[in-house]
């Protein structure tokens, strides 16, 4: 009961996932704070169509779930909510990253190598979309880099993010029939939370020192 | 046959060149609530600037005169070496793809001494502007196409394209899904598309473009804008039929394979033409000084695709 070949998933696989690895690196670029919010939901629903071709192809009715629970909340849910919290708080709409455009995104291409590099043992097991984890690495160290590189919290919740969609990536790749319902849907409640406290933070830190700019809090007053 | 194909690739660039220009003002107008140009207007344009008188610059050297006949023929010939419905392509010239690139290349060098010819101040920052675009736009093009080149182990398109085709072809490898994003991000460059230059604007202080094309006039207008739509057909072409070979007809394919082939081709063409009105409608204009943020971007993402094509042999 394999409807589609697994040669053709797993490409279909990797091509989404190299599809994200895409839209991670145009966020690293992307100035706007809108379009941010905006790729990483294009970049959520990538995920959610690897969760999709995973389900069918392993016939888990589970991981159809997770592609259901990625789109209601990360594809609609989250973006709406951080593009309401941006009207709210009516900050400036520009991101302000403390190295330059090329250089990130230099730093970023070495990022990706050494994410290719470090899973390149892994490559060789036969398993559906093998080329996943190195993605899902570079995901990974790409959005801490990201986290580190912005100054303002409201685009550090967003790299945030994308590091979940990250961890998300290998756990839904890499394990054949995903992780148990349980801890899937932990990790999903987890975010939508932590993303609901950040945003509630966001808007006090913005409050108290009229600025969302962290290296300001460590400032006694603002 | 050698001359029959050369004569319907040329026919079929010169006339579809300026539907497709056309085409993506309309979809643009449609999508922002205007009614727009019809989109074979861009053909009647052509053929009142024919008619019509030219007004050049006494200070205008030969240069000036020179300049459109080399830009649309140079696309005219780039387009040639390009596989358009058929492979292989009715010309190959040494090196296959780098000749392509070089052609549009010596083109681009006309129209930037054209600019600078009549030495009006727009001209001339049209054509700094173009050349600072392009020394970044140029090498993320060349690392793109060598990805596949170096997966194909050919640099001529004709091969390129026969060797996508084939079973042991991965298509959708990791590789060329980012060397398709980067030389997509440099067509939109290279045809002078929203996030770069914007096309519908005429007396802009940003333009880069039409400021070169400000002085001209009558006959070698119409050349000129030819060429540019042109250029942009063959740039569309070039990333549809390496990364997208579906439907292309081989080498001993009859007159029924190449009518499927040319749908398919037309099919694309409208997928790409879409997903660039689509892009233009969405983005904003880049700032000029941000817009080599954009194009580094492109050149990260093609190295990177070089470099992983040959991680993952």
């Amino acid at each position: 009961m394999n409807p589609i070949q697994p040669e053709l998933a797993s490409q279909l696989i990797t091509l989404l996932a190299a599809g994200m690895l895409v839209i991670q690196l145009l966020m690293v670029v992307q100035a706007m704070l809108l379009t941010n919010i905006r790729l990483f939901a294009i970049q959520s629903l990538l995920l959610a169509g690897i969760a999709a071709v995973m389900a069918y192809n392993h016939n888990a009715s589970h991981v159809y779930m997770i592609a259901v629970l990625t789109i209601i909340g990360k594809v609609i849910f989250l973006p709406w909510l951080l593009n309401r919290l941006v009207q709210r708080i009516q900050i400036h709409q520009e991101i302000e990253p403390l190295l330059n455009a090329p250089t990130s995104m230099l730093i970023c291409g070495g990022l990706t190598l050494l994410g290719y590099v470090v899973a390149r043992p892994f490559t060789s097991l036969d398993r559906l979309g093998n080329n996943t984890l190195a993605i899902a690495l570079t995901l990974l160290l790409t959005g801490f880099f990201l986290m580190i590189n912005r100054r303002k919290a409201l685009t550090q919740v967003l790299a945030l993010l994308t590091v979940e969609n990250g961890v998300m990536l290998a756990a839904v790749a890499l394990t054949s029939y995903g992780m148990p319902m349980v801890v899937e849907l932990g990790i999903f409640f987890d975010v939508l939370v932590a993303v609901m406290v950040l945003g509630i933070l966001v808007y006090r830190i913005r409050e108290n020192f009229d600025s969302m700019d962290t290296s300001k809090l460590n400032q006694l007053k603002g | 046959m050698k001359v029959l194909a050369i004569l319907l690739q040329t026919l079929l660039l010169l006339a579809l060149a300026p539907l497709v220009s056309g085409c993506i003002k309309n979809w643009k107008a449609k999508l922002q609530n205007r009614r727009g140009p019809r989109p074979w207007q861009v053909y009647f344009d052509i053929a009142k600037f024919l008619r019509k008188d030219m007004v050049i610059s006494e200070h205008a050297s030969w240069i000036f005169s020179f300049a459109p006949y080399v830009v649309f023929l140079t696309a005219l010939l780039a387009g040639l070496m390009v596989p358009m419905i058929n492979t292989p392509a009715p010309l190959s010239l040494f090196g296959g793809v780098l000749a392509v690139v070089g052609l549009l290349a010596l083109g681009r060098f006309f129209l930037a001494l054209a600019g600078l010819d009549p030495a009006s101040a727009f001209g001339g920052m049209g054509s700094s502007r173009e050349m600072t675009i392009s020394a970044i736009a140029e090498p993320a093009m060349m690392l793109a196409i060598f990805t596949v080149a170096i997966t194909a182990g050919s640099t001529d398109l004709s091969q390129i394209a026969q060797s996508t085709q084939s079973a042991t072809w991965k298509l959708l490898n990791p590789a060329h899904v980012l060397a398709f994003a980067a030389l997509f991000i440099v067509l939109l460059a290279e045809t002078g598309r929203i996030p770069v230059d914007n096309p519908a604007t005429h007396l802009e202080l940003t333009m880069v473009h039409e400021a070169m094309l400000l002085e001209y006039s009558g006959r070698y207008l119409a050349f000129m804008e030819w060429g540019a739509a042109i250029k942009q057909l063959v740039l569309m072409t070039l990333l549809l039929n390496v990364f997208f070979p579906v439907g292309l007809a081989g080498p001993g394919d009859g007159a029924a394979a190449l009518g499927i082939s040319l749908l398919a081709y037309l099919g694309k063409l409208l997928a790409l033409s879409s997903a660039v009105v689509v892009v233009e409608t969405t983005n904003a204009k880049l700032r000029l000084f941000r817009v080599p943020d954009l194009l580094s971007a492109a050149f990260v993402l093609a190295t990177l695709a070089l470099l992983s094509s040959f991680l993952f042999q």
